[in-house]
């Protein structure tokens, strides 16, 4: 047995290190999990990683990314909101699906309800790309090319009732035309998909971004307000003739009934996190804009969302019958 | 198979109650899977896969059933025989009884207790190790667990551990 | 030429002396977690995450690598030693290794593990820094329809694996997708099959039912032998391969190597798909296929290798797209977003100095595990010979535990036992647990993606077989189930089924 002990031994010693960090008694007095609801990979996780990273410093006690991808980002949410103790050692990334879904199909949580909403952080860009070996080189030849085919071409988003899926089908009502949608589990899978032609296009955020620059894929739009600094020669949605910004902002949030106090340190710790220049700097390399909101106001944001949401998808005919 | 020449419908046939085990979960399997919805081929709903996957399982447990009815197959008395069957039975009531345990009372207050059980029952190992064995090994690991590890194991009612 | 520059001013990273420190503590690390069950390479990497970053971004990623490598080889010791596979790529590993114990050779059959994996792993590390740049391509040739169609040969190639017969792998691998498919829907968000229970809407956990249906079913068919004091014999001959060990393992080795090099680089599943794939070409080339469940060297020698060259390959599409095929690989990428680089096919041409020192490191680190493992042999063998009375309590301790750390959930501790106990009656009545577990792995990805294929040509069945990767899948698979019905193939089947029905 002696080989075992000297074993579990060194596990520990490894343990301690990590432990040494810690000290004070108080919440956090062990390692956090942070749910990210999308694949390994993709822009929503590495930023978060860097996120949770400077967090965890400011916490004292590590902070594990748990990738429980599916759902369009909402299966990570669902499970922690169903099975998770509010004790601030399980949370998770919210993305606008959250809200979304449960206004398009049965769902097993309530936004309203079922979260402690902890700090609103920050906002993606979209975009749509293709193959650099496709024939479509601008948007327009995609128009072009679906109103001949209706329903061939093929876009994959991270999700059904995600924002890259309810914008597309509202740039397709308003062309005129029928694209098929097919859901992945997110950026690491579009990416995928996209470069070998599986799917025509691809509809992300800006985890396409190093495959762009390496000239592997071909950015048709991006889904932003402004044209973005780094590719100043994609036109916007705005300049295409769809009068839409989609950004998708997000923020973290517990199971119900978290502790105040223990929100209010995860708040802070993430708002500080939130200005740390390396987080910065990582959200810049995604071309993503902190957009800080703190506890009360994400919570009203919430109400204004989803009855935005609620708009634009019964206009679309996809509310839940 | 070796006992071909006397096939006969029996009923301790283990073979033909495997069979139909298989069949009852694939029956269930298909139900869910239309409960779910199918969806159509163009767009698969969450049904789909369970309902396909539930008529393979019928398919194959049929096959099983057909084949002990028509080759016959080894009865259960066979399949315990010269077997200490009591043994694995003791230890699965002794980790039922764990499993009911360890919520109340605790990962300590229920695994040296266990350990216990498992050391004496089966093949009685002497009480001078059985207890030393007993003690320390869940103790070890639990204090390694808790205190190095961070890793809190269920400490129960007692709030022992 | 310029490969080999590169591969010097590799080493040149590799061997600093820091970095060979962080090398080593990464690969120690990683056989620690490998060795016990639970406490696989993602948590004990997401724990350690924060200690890589002190250094540079080099020695971070090294000792992460480290981890990575050295759990791969620790999986196969729990799976030899006690049946109880520490991940999904080790279950087929208990097959054969863990009857190689119960006769006495356990030593061989851990020593032909860390060869195998040694050599497998340079093999990779080799072709890696050959041709990563041009293999990109495969990692995305496979879509949606190619996946299906592999998972739909993975599955087949299962039923390989069993000694019984046809029928009851195939309704054991269909019971493996069905669980695997419990929980939310990974397209819909709906959940499935989870009796309103809050605890399975993230579905069952692979530990508890691995642990269940390898670990605890095996100590209750053991318990229940007629006084056999010794069930894993203590008469242990040798404690190294022998010479004719060699000689039958070499080609297993080989074919191992290739077979999961080229599986590695899809992302998902390669590493387990390789591992049983590489057993059942094994069992087939075999000129005694009814060796194999009965410790048969091959059947250990071939599925190690497998795996390791498949950790090597995995590295590919990472280095050369930024797509991790996995979550440890994601959390590599993470430490190198961490460090403030950009993951992608501009990574090595911009930081060759990280790719090719990573690369360096690896090599450095499969001779440290050969060197670390090897003497931990004898150390682990004679843990077998404590008497099973006193053994087998500690496997169940072990195991409730491993259970628990990899969940923090009691309710996954039930999940074991419940399948521990129906583990047990399923090997009385002959059915067999292997292909349930890798049907588990395998189901969700199945069901995914015949999804996705079916949304992607709008319903037409046609585009698995006019897609051509998928049509040679489909084609060895159809090829594989009807074999048993042609005569000449029937005999071999039957052969192997003899112990059946007795």
């Amino acid at each position: 047995m002696s080989s075992r002990n000297r074993l579990m031994f060194a596990v520990a010693a490894v343990g301690m290190l990590i432990s040494a960090a810690a000290g004070a008694q108080e919440y956090p007095t062990k390692p956090i999990t942070l749910i990210v609801p999308w694949p390994a990979g993709g822009s929503t996780d590495l930023t978060m990683r860097a996120i949770a990273e400077s967090a965890s410093k400011i916490l004292g006690q590590p902070i594990a990314i748990d990738n429980k991808a599916g759902g369009g980002g909402t299966v990570g949410p669902a499970t922690m909101a169903a099975a998770s103790k509010p004790d601030g050692y399980t949370i998770a990334q919210l993305p606008i699906t959250v809200f979304r879904l449960p206004l398009m199909q049965e769902v097993s949580w309530d936004p309203s309800k079922d979260f402690s909403y902890i700090v609103h952080l920050t906002g993606y860009t979209f975009g749509v790309t293709t193959s650099a070996e496709s024939p479509f080189k601008t948007w327009k030849d995609v128009i072009d090319f679906a109103k001949q085919n209706p329903g061939k071409v093929t876009y994959a988003t991270p999700g059904t009732g995600t924002s890259l899926h309810i914008g597309m089908e509202q740039i397709a009502t308003m062309a005129g035309v029928k694209l098929t949608q097919v859901p992945f589990k997110g950026g690491a899978e579009t990416n995928a998909a996209v470069l070998g032609q599986h799917t025509m296009l691809q509809a992300d955020s800006t985890g396409w971004r190093p495959l762009v620059d390496a000239g592997k894929l071909r950015l048709l739009m991006v889904w932003t307000g402004t044209r973005s600094p780094n590719f100043p020669d994609v036109p916007t949605l705005k300049e295409l003739g769809y009068p839409m910004v989609y950004d998708s902002p997000f923020g973290i949030a517990g199971p119900k009934g978290m502790d105040p106090k223990i929100v209010a340190k995860l708040h802070d710790a993430f708002k500080k996190a939130l200005e740390d220049p390396a987080v910065v700097a990582t959200l810049a390399k995604y071309d993503m804009v902190p957009n800080y909101k703190n506890t009360e106001d994400y919570k009203k944001f919430v109400v204004e969302v989803t009855e935005s949401e609620r708009k634009v998808i019964d206009s679309l005919g996809l509310a839940k019958k | 198979m070796s006992n071909d020449s006397n096939v006969k419908f029996r009923l301790d046939n283990s073979e033909l109650w495997g069979g139909l085990i298989g069949l009852a979960l694939g029956g269930f399997v298909i139900w869910h899977g239309i409960k779910l919805k199918l969806g159509t081929i163009h767009e698969p709903g969450s049904g789909f896969v369970l309902f396909y996957v539930g008529i393979l399982m019928s398919l194959f447990a049929v096959s099983i059933i057909i084949a002990s009815l028509t080759e016959g197959g080894p009865t259960f008395g066979s399949r315990w025989e010269n077997t200490r069957w009591t043994k694995p039975l003791l230890i699965i009531a002794c980790l039922t009884a764990f499993s009911f345990s360890l919520d109340t009372f605790g990962f300590p207050l229920s695994s040296i207790p266990l350990m216990v059980l498992l050391l004496r029952l089966i093949d009685p190992v002497r009480w001078s190790l059985t207890i030393p064995i007993a003690v320390l090994a869940p103790l070890g690991m639990w204090w390694v667990l808790k205190r190095l590890l961070l890793i809190q194991l269920p400490s129960g009612i007692f709030e022992i551990g | 030429m310029d490969t080999l520059i590169n591969v010097a001013h590799g080493f040149g990273v590799a061997l600093l002396p820091i970095n060979l420190l962080y090398c080593f503590i990464g690969v120690f690390i990683g056989t620690l977690v490998g060795v016990l069950p639970g406490i696989g390479p993602i948590s004990a990497m997401s724990l350690l995450l924060p200690v890589t970053l002190s250094g540079t971004p080099e020695s971070g990623i090294i000792m992460m690598a480290g981890i990575y490598y050295g759990s791969m080889y620790g999986g196969s010791t729990t799976s030899i030693l006690v049946n109880i596979p520490g991940e999904a790529a080790s279950v087929v590993t208990c097959i054969d290794g863990h009857q190689m114990a119960k006769q006495g050779r356990a030593g061989p059959a851990l020593g032909i593990s860390a060869f195998g994996s040694f050599i497998a792993g340079t093999f990779a590390l080799i072709a890696l820094m050959l041709v990563a740049p041009s293999l990109a391509s495969v990692a995305i040739a496979f879509g949606p329809a190619e996946y299906f169609s592999l998972m739909a040969l993975g599955l087949v190639v299962l039923t390989f694996l069993t000694q019984g017969s046809m029928a009851k792998a195939l309704l054991m691998a269909c019971i493996g997708i069905v669980l695997g498919l419990i929980g939310l829907d990974s397209i819909t968000a709906q959940p499935r099959l989870t009796f309103g229970r809050i605890e399975l809407i993230d579905g069952i956990g692979l530990v508890p039912v691995v642990m269940g249906l390898f670990g605890v079913a095996e100590v209750l068919l053991n318990t229940e032998q007629v006084i056999k004091r010794d069930i894993i014999n203590a008469r242990i001959t040798q404690l190294l391969p022998s010479k004719a060990d060699w000689k039958a393992s070499a080609g297993p080795i080989g074919r191992g190597t290739v077979l999961g090099f080229f599986l590695g680089i899809l992302p998902g599943g390669g590493a387990v798909i390789s591992s049983f794939a590489s057993y059942a070409l094994e069992k087939r080339l075999s000129k005694t296929p009814e060796r194999f469940g009965h410790g048969a060297i091959e059947g250990v020698a071939g599925p190690e290798s497998a795996n390791n060259a498949a950790a090597g390959g995995a590295f590919i599409p990472l280095m050369t797209l930024g797509i991790p095929p996995n979550v440890v690989m994601a959390l590599l990428l993470g430490a190198f977003v961490i460090h403030g680089l950009q993951p992608g096919p501009l990574l090595i041409t911009q930081n060759p100095g990280l790719f090719w020192g990573i690369v360096a490191s690896m090599y450095i680190g499969n001779v440290m595990l050969l060197v670390l493992n090897l003497p931990m042999i004898g150390m682990w063998v004679q843990l077998l010979k404590l008497p099973y009375n006193i053994l087998f309590p500690l496997i169940i301790l072990f195991t409730i535990l491993g259970v628990y750390c990899s969940s923090n959930n009691v309710f996954d501790v039930y999940v074991m036992i419940a399948f521990g106990i129906i583990g047990y009656f399923m090997r009385k009545l002959g059915y067999e647990p292997a292909p349930l577990v890798l049907a588990f792995v395998l189901g969700p990805m199945l069901e995914n993606n015949l999804r996705k294929s079916l949304i992607l040509s709008q319903g037409d069945l046609t585009t698995f077989v006019t897609r051509p990767i998928s049509a040679v899948c489909l084609a060895l698979a159809v090829l594989l189930l009807v074999g048993p019905l042609l005569p000449s193939l029937r005999k071999k089947r039957e052969l192997v089924a003899l112990d059946e029905g007795a």
